[in-house]
């Protein structure tokens, strides 16, 4: 079909700049331009349903800026500063072990999801790096499941087993603290911070955790050694940014939508 | 007479395959070598931080398509915009890609990329998934390339026209964020901002 336009046109030109050629010369080089205009179009037509944008409603566009811009800030002085200074003095190995011990203790999480999506062969995988980081990488400080036995980690959360099943992310969130989220995925939290030891519930069996005063300052510390490791990356990605709401809100939801097709 | 078309079918069959396949291995060589190049000179600890950015720019530019991709992030707008600004537009976005890319350099440490698979599904379009690996992770990196017609001036064969980290398209996002800011402000702002980033 395209094809058949291009003969059209490129048939038509050559006919009309034919009988014009000597009464209005510069007709040409307009037709010209206007020919090769048309070919550009057709040619960037072929790459336009590899970008289509979901025209998605996004009904807390303008809370969702003010948190962005909160975040934002919570982000450069606050946690930076502070991630900063803790990066100076913690070696890299020690960061990333408390990183490694955080991630193992997670393991309900990411066992109970790969069930529920029923991947059978990633959840015995899962069990087997528990067992081994828990007892040869001490307590998971270190992950010789992937090192030694190349094991390597299923993240799934609650969040990724709805969309598995088909539910929708719904309309964007940006949670203030936690940054850009969905319905779907804030809906998820609770789900996945029960079966998180380390987040304190009284009426649960196995709490890592004191109290909720406790938990909370875990939690900071966790975040605060989570980005001592990665402030850079978003510091990078927030330079590219015209837009930083729209922007971070596209690369989430496309992170999100990846990690479940996965 | 059934048997020689066959014949001639297959046979055709076989040698596009062939060649497809030769064009996959020779694009999958060309990317490691230029991967190594960018290595050698991060590596090169006589070069300074400029001199060092825009040698790996000049390395990796003939690979990239800048201008196709400066268009594509505009969408259906580019098709309103007037020569002038299109030629503004596409220099400006090329900065914009080119400073980006120097400051992720800038936290370069160890990182090794892998090639883990290469698909075409179409004739002039293959998209390569690599491994950006790192001590404790390891990022998926899919470079989509596209074959022109006829190849460009001072360009590969075939170029880069997005690149996707972790699933994000770096056109998709900018598509998003432009189309956004365009809704308020004008192509002239958005220029604006873009050079002032």
């Amino acid at each position: 079909m395209r094809y058949l336009v291009i003969c059209i046109l490129s048939f038509s030109i050559v006919f009309f700049t034919g009988c014009s050629n000597k009464s209005v010369p510069k007709k040409e080089t307009i037709e010209k331009s206007a020919i090769q205009d048309s070919q550009e179009d057709l040619f960037l037509d072929e790459f336009d349903d590899e970008f289509t944008i979901e025209e998605k409603p996004d009904p807390f566009n303008s809370y969702n800026r003010k948190i962005t811009s909160f975040n934002d800030g919570v982000f450069e002085y606050v946690l930076m500063p502070i991630s900063k200074g803790y990066d100076k003095v913690m070696p890299d190995e020690v960061q990333n072990s408390i990183a490694n011990f955080f991630e193992n203790i997670v393991f309900p999480i990411r066992l109970a999801n790969n069930l529920l999506q029923g991947k059978v062969q990633n959840s015995i995988e899962e069990t087997g790096r528990f067992i081994i980081n828990t007892t040869i990488g001490i307590v998971g400080f270190f992950d010789p499941a992937k090192s030694y036995f190349k094991l390597e980690a299923h993240k799934e959360d609650f969040g990724q087993t709805l969309g598995y099943w088909g539910v929708g992310a719904g309309p964007h969130i940006v949670l203030p603290f936690f940054g850009p989220s969905n319905l779907r995925d804030t809906v998820s939290i609770y789900p996945n911070s029960l079966l998180n030891p380390s987040i304190y519930y009284h009426h649960r069996g196995y709490n890592l955790t004191k109290n909720s005063k406790h938990s909370l300052y875990v939690k900071a510390f966790q975040k605060v050694n989570e980005s001592s490791i990665q402030w850079q990356r978003y510091e990078k990605i927030r330079e590219d940014a015209v837009d930083l709401y729209p922007y971070l809100r596209d690369a989430y939801e496309q992170y999100r939508q990846k990690q479940i097709e996965e | 007479m059934f048997r020689k078309v066959l014949f001639i079918l297959i046979s055709l069959t076989i040698l596009t395959q062939n060649l497809m396949a030769n064009e996959q291995k020779n694009l999958k060589e060309h990317f490691l070598k230029k991967i190594a190049e960018v290595i050698v000179i991060v590596k090169n600890k006589e070069n300074n931080k400029s001199m060092r950015n825009s040698k790996i720019v000049a390395t990796l530019t003939p690979m990239f398509d800048f201008e196709l991709m400066a268009k594509l992030s505009l969408g259906k707008t580019w098709k309103t915009l007037t020569a002038i600004e299109k030629k503004k537009f596409v220099s400006l976005y090329v900065e914009r890609m080119k400073k980006s890319y120097s400051s992720k350099i800038d936290s370069y440490s160890d990182e090794k990329v892998e090639i883990s698979s290469l698909i075409q599904p179409k004739n002039n379009r293959i998209k390569l998934i690599t491994n950006l690996v790192s001590q404790n992770e390891k990022l998926e990196v899919v470079y989509k390339f596209y074959k022109p017609k006829k190849q460009k001036t001072n360009k590969d064969r075939w170029l880069v026209y997005d690149v996707i980290i972790l699933g994000v398209s770096i056109i998709k996002t900018d598509k998003a964020q432009f189309k956004e800011f365009l809704q308020t402000n004008n192509i002239s702002e958005l220029m604006k901002q873009i050079s002032a980033n």
